[in-house]
């Protein structure tokens, strides 16, 4: 058997076991596809804490949502987008956030401030090109630079046309080269 | 190169984004040189982080087994027979009540005294006398050219001092 294939009769296995309620598919979902989300919300998001928090949350809701999958779909695309979504909502909230710090004079005391608490993993996109960057062409490139996604997958994350991803995906891709070109040392400043 | 830029210039100020969106996706799509500036597959792959760098799974795992197993399979309860009934009851009273304001809206302007001919004409319009608080107010009635609308004013009369 092909490994394609067997990937995705293992896929539609573990989507069955998990909609029996098997802890084991559950347990095989998050192995499976744990770190494929936890890297795109990092990608798009920036940090660590936050990232493991949208993991979770996405999870839970595939868990709770799973019998409304459409198995004519890609079973990968539907959780990428939900994983997306829930990052979109994550930056909005702590865009209000900062902005109610910013009326009310104190400076905000959660996330995005802190580190990297897992000193094996590697950093998040260097600050000034994440805030180079919308979180729509954050998450075309690296679904394009790491799932080989192309502009119809991409649209179908990011709920726009084909050819509005291929925009994001040109923006991102044209403002991180001249990024790199005027500054050298963006990489080590971080 | 010129051009280039100008395409860049135009996709800055054009403001409507569907024509900024073709402007940049036809030209970039036949630009030699403008593809050339497009950061490449790998060296996007050596800014991002790729699920193959991080360990997460297993951390995942251990911290929503728990609620996972509590969520997994439960399907959302389908509305009951009566919340069905409700639904139906508040739709029939809604169309009725529409209905109803229908039919007595269609009755009242149907009825002579709302026909706008047979309304009385501006210039017959007349005020006897206007009180605000008490006491008699300054009061102005202006009638729009060519409409049959008139609008009165009235305020208090100024207090004369001394």
């Amino acid at each position: 058997m092909e490994e394609g294939t067997k990937l995705l009769v293992d896929e539609q296995a573990i989507i069955e076991g998990c909609l029996q309620g098997s802890s084991a598919s559950n347990r095989a979902m998050v192995e499976s596809y744990g770190n494929l989300v936890l890297s795109v919300a990092l990608n798009v998001l920036g940090n660590r804490q936050d990232a493991e928090d949208i993991c979770q949350e996405t999870f839970l809701q595939v868990f709770r949502r799973l019998d409304r999958y459409d198995r004519e779909r890609s079973f990968k695309t539907w959780l990428l987008t939900i994983a997306y979504r829930r990052s979109l909502d994550m930056l909005r909230k702590k865009r209000r956030f900062t902005e109610f710090s910013v009326k009310a004079r104190f400076e905000p005391a959660v996330a995005g401030q802190g580190g990297n608490p897992h000193p094996a993993d590697p950093e998040p996109l260097p600050s000034k090109l994440l805030e180079a960057l919308t979180a729509r062409e954050r998450t075309a490139l690296c679904l394009w630079a790491y799932e080989g996604y192309t502009a119809k997958d991409i649209s179908d994350v990011l709920a726009c046309s084909a050819s509005t991803a291929r925009v994001y995906l040109f923006n991102a891709r044209r403002k991180i080269k001249a990024l790199l070109e005027n500054d050298h040392g963006l990489l080590q400043n971080g | 190169m010129d051009f280039c830029k100008t395409v860049e210039l135009a996709y800055a100020v054009l403001p409507l984004r569907p024509f900024r969106d073709w402007l940049i996706r036809a030209h970039m799509e036949r630009c030699p040189r403008c593809q050339a500036r497009l950061l490449s597959r790998e060296e996007a792959k050596s800014l991002l982080v790729g699920p193959d760098q991080v360990d997460g799974a297993e951390a995942l795992w251990r911290r929503i087994s728990g609620e996972a197993g509590r969520v997994a399979a439960v399907p959302e309860p389908a509305p009951g027979r009566g919340a069905l009934v409700w639904r139906w009851a508040a739709a029939a009273a809604m169309a009725a009540v529409v209905a109803v304001t229908g039919f007595w809206l269609l009755r009242e302007i149907g009825r002579p005294g709302f026909d706008p001919r047979a309304v009385a004409p501006a210039e017959r319009f007349q005020i006897d006398y206007v009180n605000v608080g008490g006491a008699p107010a300054q009061t102005f009635v202006y009638q729009p050219q060519g409409t049959d609308t008139v609008f009165i004013w009235a305020s208090r009369t100024p207090q004369k001092e001394g």
